[in-house]
């Protein structure tokens, strides 16, 4: 394309096929403890 | 729904159902909020003093393939999607285990009143810990990765009871087929050879909470005596953080009303060495002196934009660093389950206090009406678990519309109990805050797609 730049090609839907396992880390568990911040974890079961 | 910014330079549009994220032009950025509203004349019309026709019609066409792609205008479609996942069972899976009611500094901030979460002090023992974990397998289910965070007031007061339970938990991994995986939270007094050679082997992750700048960190997180702590832990923590091979640890600060300037806290960060680092907003009732005001808010927010600045600018330089809330994953960030379904207070992730006691997260500690059971009985209060189970982005109206949902999952239940004494609304400021990180996040992907 030559105005739009995508930046990534998953999406969310397609993650429902699959998702939902929760082996993922608990987002609390991570840094913030005070603010829940869940984009930044990575899934497991690529 | 679409959400489009600029920001430094680029401009952003999100496709918030799909999780898409694009980097547009003017013409793209412009012709996208009259797309479903206006016929392709209006549009035209609209624009025409802008752009060259060509231009608009290019737009128009590429904006189109967007949306039959499921890029751009998606609907969204998890609603009954995430009320069938929590009417799942849900098994527990982390543990915030207060291993230590006490602590050695007395940091004015402190959530749990210098450790004791308005209790007396205590010490978890080795028995009440033990329990604590098996309740955690026995509760887990199919899940094998079980997550303990010894946590505080201070975890190293009680660093005995630490090892043992490591090594507890590591015997019955086998039996069982499950992984634990411990991390521990620090103040880094009492960090020494020892303790970190046994941390560097056994913990998934280390927190280890230093404020930043010397007079900003001995300004809030002083000694029992008054005396500030940067001295003592610094260099506790750079021995330690090159022990581990600058991997699986943070460096996690709080910035309060006092340092408003807080890049410069991280900046510091990144000068004494460190890579991989956080640094949140202060949570305090709005009367305390350092909490942070709503007025505050365009200030951070700059504050923000000068750090996601810097951050590509030491990368670019090959000498980057990791912010926490700068980390998105855009391709394998977690599942939409995941993300509508919050953190899992109440439910996946439990707080135990020094004596067995279990509530929603640690935040939730010595909060009475929250205590769900015990390591003994288990969970006893099932009606508070079943109001934290339903606790996802759709119970909660602020977040209808709001483009971040889906980073934070509907915020802290905490912070927003304590601003407005229920789980399923949200903290405004915090909300304010999300965004705007999110935000330089998403710009940061921009700007390093560019190398």
């Amino acid at each position: 394309m030559k105005h739009v730049k995508t930046l990534n090609n998953k999406t969310l839907k397609e993650t429902m096929k699959k998702g939902g396992c929760g082996e993922c880390q608990t987002s609390c568990q991570s840094a913030c403890k005070t603010s829940c911040t869940v984009g930044n974890q990575s899934c497991e079961n690529k | 729904m679409i959400y489009q910014y600029k920001n430094n330079g680029y401009n952003i549009v999100l496709d918030v159902n799909s999780g898409s994220v694009h980097v547009v032009d003017d013409v793209v950025y412009d012709v996208i909020p009259l797309f479903e509203e206006k016929s392709k004349e209006e549009i035209y019309d609209g624009l025409k003093d802008r752009y060259k026709e060509e231009e608009i019609k290019e737009a128009i066409e590429e904006v189109e393939e967007l949306k039959k792609e499921e890029m751009l205008f998606t609907e969204d479609v998890y609603k009954d999607y995430v009320l069938d996942f929590k009417k799942r069972k849900t098994v527990v899976k982390a543990l915030c285990l207060h291993i230590a009611h006490d602590c050695n500094l007395a940091c004015k901030y402190c959530f749990a009143e210098e450790g004791e979460y308005h209790g007396r002090r205590a010490l978890m023992s080795f028995e009440v810990g033990k329990k604590a974990l098996d309740f955690l397998i026995e509760n887990s289910g199919n899940r094998r990765n079980l997550e303990v965070d010894f946590f505080g007031g201070e975890p190293l007061m009680n660093w005995e009871v630490v090892k043992q339970l490591v090594e507890y938990g590591r015997s019955k991994e086998k039996e069982y087929n499950k992984n634990f995986r411990f991390t521990l939270t620090t103040n880094g007094v009492l960090l020494n050879d020892e303790i970190m050679e046994f941390l560097n082997k056994e913990m998934s992750n280390v927190v280890l909470s230093l404020d930043g700048r010397k007079e900003v960190n001995d300004l809030m997180r002083p000694f029992r005596n008054g005396k500030g702590s940067y001295d003592l832990i610094v260099p506790k923590f750079q021995e330690f953080a090159k022990k581990r091979g600058q991997k699986d640890y943070y460096i996690r600060g709080t910035f309060t009303r006092n340092n408003l300037d807080f890049s410069k806290d991280v900046m510091e960060f990144a000068d004494l060495g460190f890579k991989r680092m956080s640094i949140e907003p202060v949570v305090a009732s709005e009367e305390e002196s350092y909490a942070i005001q709503k007025e505050d808010i365009p200030r951070i927010c700059e504050e923000y934009d000068k750090l996601a600045k810097e951050y590509i600018k030491r990368r670019k330089e090959g000498r980057g660093f990791e912010f926490f809330h700068f980390m998105i994953d855009l391709e394998q960030g977690p599942c939409v389950a995941k993300r509508l379904s919050g953190c899992g207070s109440g439910t996946e992730y439990l707080a135990v206090t020094p004596w067995g006691d279990l509530y929603p997260c640690h935040q939730f500690v010595g909060e009475e009406k929250f205590l769900l059971g015990n390591v003994e009985e288990g969970i006893t209060n099932t009606d508070m678990r079943d109001e934290f189970k339903l606790c996802n982005v759709y119970a909660k109206e602020k977040c209808k519309d709001c483009f971040a949902r889906f980073y934070c999952s509907g915020g802290c239940a905490a912070n927003s109990y304590k601003f407005h004494h229920s789980i399923t609304d949200a903290y405004d400021i915090g909300c304010e805050l999300e965004r705007k990180r999110v935000e330089c996040a998403i710009m940061i992907k921009a700007a390093l797609a560019e190398e």
